[in-house]
């Protein structure tokens, strides 16, 4: 089962994702802030496998803050940004700090909520790559230690 | 000076000293001036006496001090009116020829007019100033025959003297005070308006300019318009205008020099088209340019009536003149400061809507983004309806979803308008840019033929990428929309030179340009939409809010550029860009 944690400060948009999201059968969590997307990432056990978060909160960098929170609690946690449509500076400091990718909301002509559960998917992927790498790794260093 | 005195005997050389210790020891001229009458019928053993002042406003002579029995309030002011008629009187005579005159039998004197019954002889010397102007008159009389003589007269001129220096230093004092109050008023004025209306009042009662008018000039119409005046042009405030270079003050504005003329109904520059008095009542015309770091912006000019009295000189002095030049050099200043602070507040209030405006956009892009989950939504679960049910609906959730997305694209456009001018710069190549705009948004098959035309090896621009790719794709556009059958989209870059910079878009200074231009074969532009295609809101087409090259004008110009369209109409439009080149320091 993929958990994934749903950060806006918008009930609706978190509401609409959430729905979305249970549709491609995840199990969803929702937080309504940076301050109680941080608190839940960190008492997550396992941690989320994604984070999907909004750039600009109450705070305009707030997407950053989260992004960091989670790859600080887990390294392989992938993070997807919302981001306002146009704004590439925002996109790209986000992909510097390592996020999986980032969706533009309010593209036009663009039906954004399969835009998110296709990078959601993907990101699941990229962490199940991650996670097998690091297993495989794993039991080849037993091997060798034996 | 000297000559006057030689010959006295020293207690009248004694006398003029005292007087002289007097006067430097007196403050006010009103006090200087009676001193002067009694020193002076006391000298000359007069009767009764006063001093006459010319009043420079109404060309008369009005008296000042008075001295000796039998004076009345009336007589006072009746002798006001003495010297408006036909220029008889002793004094009158004094005034206008400049030397003094006396008289040992007034019955039989020609210029004599009688006001006192017990006078027979009368005497009166004129006070004149370093410009040999007549400024006034002491006049003494005397109930005896023959009372005076050359030895009277030259004590009194010489008492003339110094009420002529009192006068001037009197002046002085008045300039001074009201150099004072122009200061004052100027860092108090709140805005432009009430400043000039303070500095025409000033120069006109303070510095006895009769009349002042203040135009301002405005830049782009190449217009001097009327700003403040006192008499009758007050009413044509704001509606009175010359062009740069027309009559008197057009002059005055063109060349940046003053004018100062006695006569100026016969200078050959002069148009008569506003005026403070009737043509023929314009005595002496004073002008002189408003300057600021940018070059002329006003002019500041004083009138005075014609005199009505050969002997009475109207004309403006060099003193005048620089008066009224400190007074327009303080002004320039002082306007330059407020329209500095004009621009600082206007600037703080459009930052005040841009913030908004991004709030705002920001807060509808989050309404419209849980809208469009809804929509999401209501599309799955149509989906999963048998299809003879689920075929209205979704027609209506498509309608629906375009609205939105029509909603976004306006939202998008307005953004993007918001953004224009912030800018994250890069070294970038142009030629490059251009390519890669045209792959994207050129369409492969298209009806329309695409030219490039680039110059290699061009230098590279600081810009913001992705701003400028947006102004590209802009104009891409533009041409593909506006040639929907066929035709052609020239795209060419080269190396441009800071004239042609100059005189197709009015770009200054010696900067060298990339030129970059999108010409196409379609319609072109209207000549009468031509001066409106940038603004924002103007559209030909049903897309968008009309921002777009209103966002494109923005974006350039960000760059320190300019974009101008210099297409026929009929045969294509055809835009011209210009970017400044990252010159290496």
């Amino acid at each position: 089962m993929c958990r994934v944690l749903v950060v806006d400060d918008e009930e609706e948009v978190r509401a609409a994702i959430q729905r979305r999201l249970l549709r491609d059968s995840l199990e969803v969590d929702t937080a309504t802030g940076v301050d109680e997307a941080v608190e839940r990432i960190k008492g997550a056990n396992p941690p989320y496998d994604i984070v999907l978060t909004d750039m600009v909160m109450e705070n305009p960098e707030g997407g950053l803050e989260v992004l960091k929170a989670a790859l600080s609690h887990d390294v392989f946690t992938e993070v997807v940004v919302l981001t306002a449509y146009g704004n590439v500076v925002n996109a790209v400091q986000c992909m510097k700090h390592g996020a999986f990718d980032y969706v533009q909301k309010n593209t036009p002509g663009v039906d954004v909520y399969d835009q998110i559960s296709e990078k959601v998917a993907q990101a699941m992927d990229r962490r199940r790559a991650s996670l097998g790498t690091i297993r495989r790794m794993e039991w080849f260093a037993r091997l060798t230690n034996l | 000076m000297e000559s006057c005195h030689q010959g006295l005997p020293s207690k009248d050389i004694v006398f003029i000293q005292e007087a002289m210790a007097f006067a430097a020891s007196t403050s006010s001229l009103e006090e200087l001036l009676l001193g002067i009458l009694e020193r002076g019928l006391q000298a000359v053993d007069g009767r009764r006496g006063f001093i006459a002042k010319v009043d420079f406003d109404s060309g008369q002579l009005a008296i000042q001090s008075s001295a000796g029995p039998g004076w009345t309030k009336e007589q006072l002011r009746q002798r006001l009116e003495w010297h408006t008629g036909a220029g008889r009187g002793i004094t009158t005579y004094v005034a206008a020829t400049g030397t003094p005159y006396y008289t040992g039998n007034v019955k039989d004197d020609p210029y004599y007019l009688a006001h006192f019954d017990d006078v027979v002889s009368e005497i009166a010397v004129p006070i004149i100033d370093s410009q040999r102007r007549t400024r006034g008159v002491i006049n003494v009389d005397s109930p005896r025959s023959d009372a005076f003589d050359s030895r009277h007269s030259t004590l009194l001129l010489a008492l003339a003297n110094v009420a002529s220096l009192g006068i001037s230093i009197d002046e002085h004092r008045n300039r001074e005070q009201a150099f004072v109050e122009i200061g004052t008023d100027l860092a108090a004025s709140p805005n432009i308006q009430s400043l000039l209306s303070k500095v025409i009042r000033v120069a006109a009662e303070v510095l006895r300019f009769e009349d002042c008018s203040l135009f301002i000039l405005d830049q782009a119409r190449h217009t001097l318009t009327l700003q403040a005046s006192r008499g009758h042009l007050k009413e044509y405030k704001g509606k009175a205008s010359y062009v740069v270079g027309e009559g008197l003050t057009g002059w005055i504005a063109e060349h940046g020099q003053s004018i100062r003329t006695a006569h100026p109904d016969s200078d050959p520059r002069w148009l008569g088209l506003h005026r403070e008095f009737g043509s023929e009542e314009v005595g002496a015309f004073l002008g002189v340019p408003i300057e600021s770091q940018n070059g002329v912006i006003g002019v500041l000019r004083a009138v005075r009536r014609k005199s009505r009295f050969p002997w009475f000189q109207n004309e403006f002095t060099a003193d005048d003149e620089g008066v009224l030049w400190s007074i327009a050099t303080q002004v320039g200043a002082e306007i330059q400061n407020l329209r500095l602070m004009d621009r600082v507040v206007h600037a703080e209030r459009m930052a005040a809507w841009g913030e908004m405006s991004a709030r705002s956009a920001h807060m509808m892009g989050n309404r419209i983004f849980a809208i469009k989950g809804d929509l999401n939504e209501l599309s799955f679960q149509l989906s999963q309806l048998p299809p003879d049910q689920r075929e209205n609906l979704e027609q209506l959730a498509e309608g629906i979803q375009r609205g939105v997305f029509r909603l976004e694209e306006i939202l998008q456009e307005f953004r993007d308008f918001l953004m224009a001018t912030s800018l994250t710069l890069e070294e970038v190549d142009v030629n490059s840019l251009l390519k890669e705009a045209v792959q994207e948004f050129f369409p492969k098959r298209s009806v329309l033929r695409l030219e490039l035309n680039l110059k290699e090896g061009l230098p590279t621009v600081q810009a913001d990428q992705s701003k400028l790719k947006r102004c590209f794709a802009e104009l891409i556009e533009n041409a593909i929309g506006f040639q929907p059958e066929k035709g052609l989209l020239k795209v060419s870059s080269c190396l441009s030179s800071s004239s042609k910079a100059r005189r197709l878009c009015g770009l200054h200074g010696k900067r060298r340009y990339i030129e970059l231009e999108f010409a196409d074969v379609g319609p072109g532009i209207p000549e009468n939409d031509k001066s409106k295609i940038f603004t924002p809101f103007f559209t030909s087409r049903a897309k968008g809010m009309g921002l777009g090259l209103s966002i494109v004008k923005g974006i350039i110009e960000a760059h320190h550029g300019r974009i101008c369209e210099i297409g026929q109409s009929g045969s294509g439009a055809k835009f011209v860009i210009f970017l400044p080149i990252k010159e290496e320091s």
